[in-house]
């Protein structure tokens, strides 16, 4: 090997002093393929951040729901998705679901992204398990749509199944938008501690507060890790073989990066005097709107199962 | 604090500082002996005394055994050999068991780590900030009170409700000091405190500590920054890279010893490029990476 002393006194081989070549010198563009799943996993992992931080900023508008503290918005929302769960009747279902997209609206929220973030899951986890329910096999009647026979014997859709099915699709759409307004308007250590409110224990508090706090710290440096593979990788990372290992390989010394971290926090915590007992600041005063809020919910509660009995 | 003020002037004016009296001394550590999984050395005979009121800083190069030094001063890590005594009492892991006295000593020392990351653990900064206090045993009120105190001072209350992922480098580290200065302890560890840091940041820092100095803090800082050192310092203990001290002096003192950085690995010497040419003489870097003649 040829070899070139450089000023510091050590030894570069010949072949760190060329230049490589890059592109192709006639500047043609090679053949595009499509990213590993390796890609779209990491990238499905920034989004994920992404859309954490922007639903902060959303939980931190001055709306109606973000102006209302975190247990009490807890409490009135579990006590709701109950009364959900009792209702039998579409209009009064409907009614209810309106009046979360009013509360949206209140709480400065976007009604399509609340309206899609809510329909986008109740076919997936409703539709498919429903669908089945519809047909005379399942839910015998008077059937609207024929679909045919089967064995001899006449197969359709009945409306006493598409009832049933409306039913079960508007309750889960009810109970996702109640969910998805608690979540939205609600900061996620906020939303933490107000789990104490439902008699979760301190501990058990302290120790999901941090788990999602660090969370992200080894979401970044998963992102970091893949980062730095892919500036250093020259030809088109599709191979899944190669993925696998990286992921093996990440997986391990982000065990080992959590583990040195959660040490440091540890020593972090006894530093500041903490000796197994669990202290927490005492919850914020609750405000007169926050009395407002939980009268109103009582309220709408009794009406919808008033409304409930009167229509069915 | 009336203790520390000849060691002031005396290293305002130009004398060498006094060495510390026994009766002023709050931390001293005596023959320090320390090796991770019984093997790799940190810490191989190192004593070190600190006055009340002092600022103390602990050059080195990287792995030299800084960190290690102040989580024993700390009360995080026990030394395999040699004595430790904070504020004139014995410093164990059996009497850290003890109640009264833990909460005592983890009240009067503070620890700033080097990473922010493990320092900021609770869902919020105000959590972070209220950690400290509530495991003290103050009343809520008081807690609430010192909370607020400390978010003014250090100019982040538009930060009490953020997460911490939501913070960068720079906020973290003043939520990070913030979380010990709440606690109002008596001796402040500073781990490689400047260290990542943006220009504006690192200035900030060194005037919260200069001006915590004069508020009589005591203060202990691992370093390898040489550039602010006779501004954050009143004296340093220099490691060398056999993890025991070199040398011990003033800040000027120690900057003129071009022989003792050298040997402590905190500049560099060697010959090197002017443009096309490779000079015959050698040049000594120094920390800002200013050309120097040797000395």
């Amino acid at each position: 090997m040829t070899t070139r002393t450089v000023p510091s006194g050590r030894v570069a081989p010949d072949w760190l002093v060329q230049s490589e070549v890059g592109l192709c010198p006639c500047g043609c563009i090679g053949k595009r393929k499509k990213g590993s799943f390796l890609a779209k996993t990491l990238d499905g992992a920034s989004h994920l951040l992404r859309q954490a931080m922007s639903s902060e900023d959303v939980a931190g508008q001055p709306g109606l729901l973000q102006r209302l503290d975190a247990r009490v918005k807890l409490v009135t929302l579990v006590g709701l998705l109950v009364v959900a769960a009792f209702v039998r009747t579409i209009p009064v279902l409907i009614g209810v679901y309106a009046l979360t997209i009013v509360l949206a609206w209140a709480s400065r929220l976007s009604i399509a992204f609340f309206v899609k973030r809510v329909w986008l899951f109740v076919p997936i986890f409703t539709g498919i398990v429903v669908l089945p329910a519809t047909l005379n096999l399942i839910t015998p009647g008077t059937i609207v749509v024929p679909l045919g026979t089967w064995f001899g014997h006449q197969l359709g859709v009945t409306s006493e199944g598409l009832h049933g099915a409306a039913i079960i699709v508007m309750r889960v759409a009810v109970s996702i938008s109640l969910v998805v307004l608690l979540t939205l308007t609600t900061p996620w250590n906020r939303l933490l501690a107000g789990l104490r409110a439902l008699f979760v224990p301190k501990m058990f508090v302290l120790v999901l507060g941090m788990a999602y706090r660090y969370l992200f710290y080894l979401l970044g440096s998963v992102s970091d890790m893949y980062t730095a593979r892919k500036s250093r990788t020259v030809r088109t990372d599709t191979e899944v073989a190669s993925g696998r290992r990286f992921v093996a390989a990440s997986a391990g010394a982000l065990f080992g990066k959590a583990h040195a971290m959660s040490e440091e926090v540890y020593l972090a915590m006894v530093s500041r005097g903490y000796n197994g007992d669990t202290r927490t600041l005492r919850p914020a005063r609750l405000s007169g709107l926050d009395g407002l809020w939980v009268a109103a919910c009582l309220g709408l509660g009794l009406l919808v199962i008033g409304c409930d009995r009167a229509f069915g | 604090m009336p203790s520390d003020e000849p060691a002031r002037e005396a290293a305002i004016d130009g004398a060498a500082p006094p060495p510390p009296r026994a009766a002023d001394a709050v931390l001293e550590c005596r023959d320090l002996h320390h090796r991770y999984l019984g093997r790799f050395p940190a810490l191989a005979g190192v004593d070190l005394t600190v006055a009340r009121g002092e600022r103390v800083a602990l050059l080195g190069a990287n792995g030299c055994g800084k960190s290690t030094l102040l989580k024993v001063l700390d009360g995080l890590l026990f030394a395999d050999r040699g004595s430790y005594q904070a504020f004139g009492q014995a410093v164990t892991e059996d009497h850290l068991e003890d109640e009264q006295f833990s909460r005592g000593f983890r009240s009067r020392i503070g620890f700033i780590f080097q990473n922010s990351d493990a320092q900021v653990f609770s869902p919020t900064v105000r959590d972070e900030l209220a950690f400290g206090p509530l495991n003290m045993g103050l009343a809520q009120e008081s807690v609430e009170a010192r909370v607020a105190d400390t978010l003014a001072m250090l100019e982040i209350e538009e930060l009490a409700d953020r997460a911490p992922y939501q913070l960068s480098g720079g906020q973290k580290k003043r939520v990070a000091i913030a979380s010990v200065l709440v606690m109002n302890p008596e001796v402040l560890l500073f781990d490689e405190p400047t260290a990542a840091l943006d220009p504006r940041t690192q200035q900030w820092l060194m005037e919260l500590i200069v001006e915590l100095g004069r508020a009589g803090k005591t203060i202990v800082l691992a370093t390898h920054d040489l550039d602010s050192l006779h501004l954050l310092a009143d004296r340093c203990q220099v490691f060398g890279e056999d993890h025991t001290i070199l040398a011990e002096g003033r800040p000027g003192d120690v900057l003129g010893d071009r022989e003792l950085l050298l040997a402590a690995n905190l500049v560099h010497d060697h010959p090197h490029l002017h443009a096309s040419e490779v000079p015959h003489h050698r040049h000594v870097h120094d920390a800002g990476h200013h050309h120097a003649p040797p000395g």
